[in-house]
């Protein structure tokens, strides 16, 4: 394992539901290098989501620090935390969740505009990167006028665009077909292994987790087994 | 993130919910129409009352007569009274002109002589009691309308202009009938009869006098004796009688009453040269007199009529020419009560309009709130994706921005057309939209606009990004 981009020592994660305390994260330590294609494996409230959105820097732990690409996130503002999540970090999502109003390359470019780079330059990278998943010919569609696994790719463009140190995948196949995900899987072992990108994927399938490089199972908010 | 891109989010989230912005742009435009409508009929009723100043006497003017420090003219008999010691101090001759016209923010003097004289045409008499020379200049100026004639030229020999109603003044010597106890009008042509004038009052009354009292100690004698009088009194002076001709009549039905209709007008040049010739060396009726009984060398004028350069500066000017000494009267008392008027009426009609702005600025929170609760998700992924708290508060402000500011356009457009309509009903300019009124519009709606989206805004900033990934 080269140099480690995430390390994450101890992290509690304690919600209160009324009077009831919780414990989603049960003192989770956790390293990974970069380069790496990484699963986090759990079923439904195993606090594998909470995991990823700590170390993704969505959320703060209750106790514990966390690393990611030098910097203690646990210690920044909300607005500090949006800045590092630019520069850093990119998200695929379940749901591809895509900006209705916004056609493909748009959507690969937002990223950047909010990053304030120009308009040409930034519509540029779109369409290298739609072009790299296959998708010359749905440039100007809508996310309606696109199937599951199309859109998905767009996801990918998207959180490629920034040339983010670490990508984070929440299911990323959890609402595509089987010959879908297989595809989509593939071009995220491409990613990682070709690009040199660092993968953390959440899923609930052992056989999806079979894809990645390294598996941590999770289970009541604490890792029992890496593999 | 660019201005420029934060525009284009903001347009684009518009256009998705089309109907929805189209309604809400409704709502701030009406509100806009009735604040601006509300303003304008404000505007309209203030010019109003500004013209009804101007009509009587002007805005600018300030009117000077003689001070406290002499005993006045009667001007019934025409009989002076001079009881100070030093009277001339007070009055009004061309060295006041000058002394006047040296004060700051004056813009012009020029004097007003009242006159008295009897005209008589045929069997028709008329006493003018306040006949008004001026400079024929500033008569000029005036601009009013003739029926018939014009102004006589500068230089002329004294010719009279009379009002449209002076006519009516007319009494008939055989039955002292006057046209508004017949509605018969006298049978006199102002412009052609032959009218001759009196300018010696005095001598005229103690004629008259002198005659019904023969008359009545004879006991009517036929009436036929019309030549001079019989010459039973101490012999009084026979008045002298002129020939002067008339210039014009002003423009005007018997009916149509405005600020000239009663008066008679003459160049103050030519009445000057008229009256040193015909009272060489006595006193002229209504001048005052020395204390020896002899007539002062210069004339003494009635009042003066003073132009201020601004409106703003009347009351300046007014208590410097009392500080000298003289009387002055202007409509600036009238003119602060009427601005305070449309001041407040200003005021309660715009508030009438800015409640349906409030309403429509409450409809913008609401669609602001609304297409927040939609996009929870939106707005989440952009957090997720690195969008910056402040560019998220922004577009939201810029989209509310931009339903003001169509909103505002669209509402001068509409109160552009309801005011010109008004104005067709009306037949007046009973509305007017003042100029500055168009930028101020927009620029209102759009501050209020963005203050209504301010609430949601910092809403749609503080939305956790988590939840709003998290409601699948």
């Amino acid at each position: 394992m080269s140099q480690s981009v995430i390390s994450a020592k101890s992290v509690y994660k304690i919600f209160k539901l009324g009077e009831e305390r919780v414990i989603a994260l049960n003192g989770v330590s956790l390293e990974i290098g970069a380069g790496e294609f990484v699963a986090i494996v759990g079923t439904s409230g195993s606090g594998k989501s909470t995991l990823l959105n700590m170390l993704a820097g969505l959320d703060r732990p209750t106790k514990g620090e966390i690393v990611i690409a030098g910097k203690h996130i646990e210690k920044l503002s909300e607005g500090e935390l949006v800045r590092f999540r630019r520069e850093n970090v990119g998200f695929i999502f379940q749901a591809y969740d895509l900006l209705s109003q916004l056609d493909a390359i748009e959507n690969v470019a937002l990223p950047l505009s909010f990053k304030g780079v120009s308009r040409p330059v930034r519509t540029r990278a779109a369409i290298e990167l739609l072009k790299k998943m296959g998708l010359e010919k749905y440039m100007k569609h809508k996310p309606t006028e696109m199937s599951g696994g199309q859109q998905q790719r767009v996801g990918i463009a998207r959180a490629l665009v920034v040339k983010p140190k670490i990508i984070f995948a929440d299911e990323p196949t959890g609402n595509l077909d089987t010959k879908t995900t297989i595809e989509v899987l593939h071009i995220l072992q491409d990613v990682v292994h070709n690009e040199g990108n660092t993968l953390v994927m959440v899923t609930h399938d052992k056989h999806l987790a079979s894809y990645a490089d390294r598996r941590v199972h999770i289970l009541d908010g604490e890792i029992v087994l890496e593999d | 993130m660019r201005f420029s891109d934060k525009l284009l989010m903001a347009c684009s989230s518009l256009l998705k919910r089309k109907l929805r912005t189209i309604l809400t742009i409704l709502g701030v435009m009406i509100g806009v129409a009735s604040i601006v409508i509300m303003m304008a009929l404000a505007e309209g009723l203030n010019r109003e009352s500004m013209e009804m100043i101007e009509k009587y006497g002007g805005l600018r003017t300030v009117s000077v007569t003689e001070g406290n420090g002499s005993q006045t003219m009667d001007i019934e008999g025409g009989a002076v009274a001079v009881s100070s010691t030093d009277p001339t101090d007070s009055k009004l001759s061309d060295s006041t002109i000058d002394k006047i016209s040296n004060i700051a923010h004056v813009e012009s003097v020029y004097p007003v002589l009242q006159f008295q004289a009897v005209l008589i045409s045929g069997a028709y008499h008329m006493s003018l009691y306040s006949g008004k020379a001026m400079p024929i200049e500033v008569l000029r100026d005036m601009n009013w309308g003739f029926a018939e004639g014009e102004w006589p030229q500068k230089g002329d020999e004294l010719q009279f202009v009379f009002g449209n109603m002076v006519l009516e003044d007319f009494l008939d010597s055989r039955d002292q009938n006057v046209y508004w106890e017949t509605g018969k009008l006298p049978n006199v042509d102002l412009m052609n009869s032959t009218i001759f004038t009196i300018f010696d009052v005095d001598a005229y009354n103690a004629q008259q006098a002198g005659r019904s009292q023969t008359q009545n100690m004879g006991n009517a004698q036929e009436g036929g004796d019309t030549s001079a009088n019989s010459g039973e009194t101490s012999a009084p002076v026979i008045p002298k009688k002129y020939m002067i001709k008339t210039a014009g009549v002003l423009e005007g039905g018997l009916d149509d009453y405005n600020e000239y209709s009663w008066d008679t007008y003459c160049d103050i040049e030519a009445l000057e040269k008229l009256y040193k010739k015909i009272f060489k060396n006595k006193v002229i009726p209504g001048q005052p007199a020395k204390k020896n009984g002899k007539p002062y060398n210069e004339l003494f004028y009635s009042s003066l009529n003073v132009i201020v350069d601004d409106v703003e500066n009347v009351a300046e000017v007014q208590q410097a020419i009392g500080d000298l000494g003289y009387q002055t009267s202007s409509n600036s008392e009238w003119i602060e009560q009427t601005k305070q008027q449309t001041q407040s009426i200003r005021a309660m009609l715009g508030g009438i309009g800015a409640v349906s702005l409030l309403v429509a600025a409450i409809g913008i929170a609401n669609t602001m709130m609304m297409s927040i609760f939609e996009r929870t998700k939106e707005i989440g992924i952009m957090k997720v994706i690195g969008c910056g708290l402040r560019d998220i508060q922004q577009m939201f402000l810029i989209e509310a921005g931009i339903i003001g500011a169509f909103g505002g356009i669209t509402g001068l457009i509409l109160s552009f057309v309801v005011c010109i309509i008004i104005n067709k009903i009306t037949g007046a300019d009973t509305s007017v939209i003042p100029f500055w009124m168009y930028p101020s519009a927009v620029i209102f709606a759009i501050i209020v606009s963005m203050a209504a989206g301010f609430a949601p805004s910092r809403r749609a900033m503080s939305l956790s990004a988590l939840e709003a990934i998290r409601n699948n």
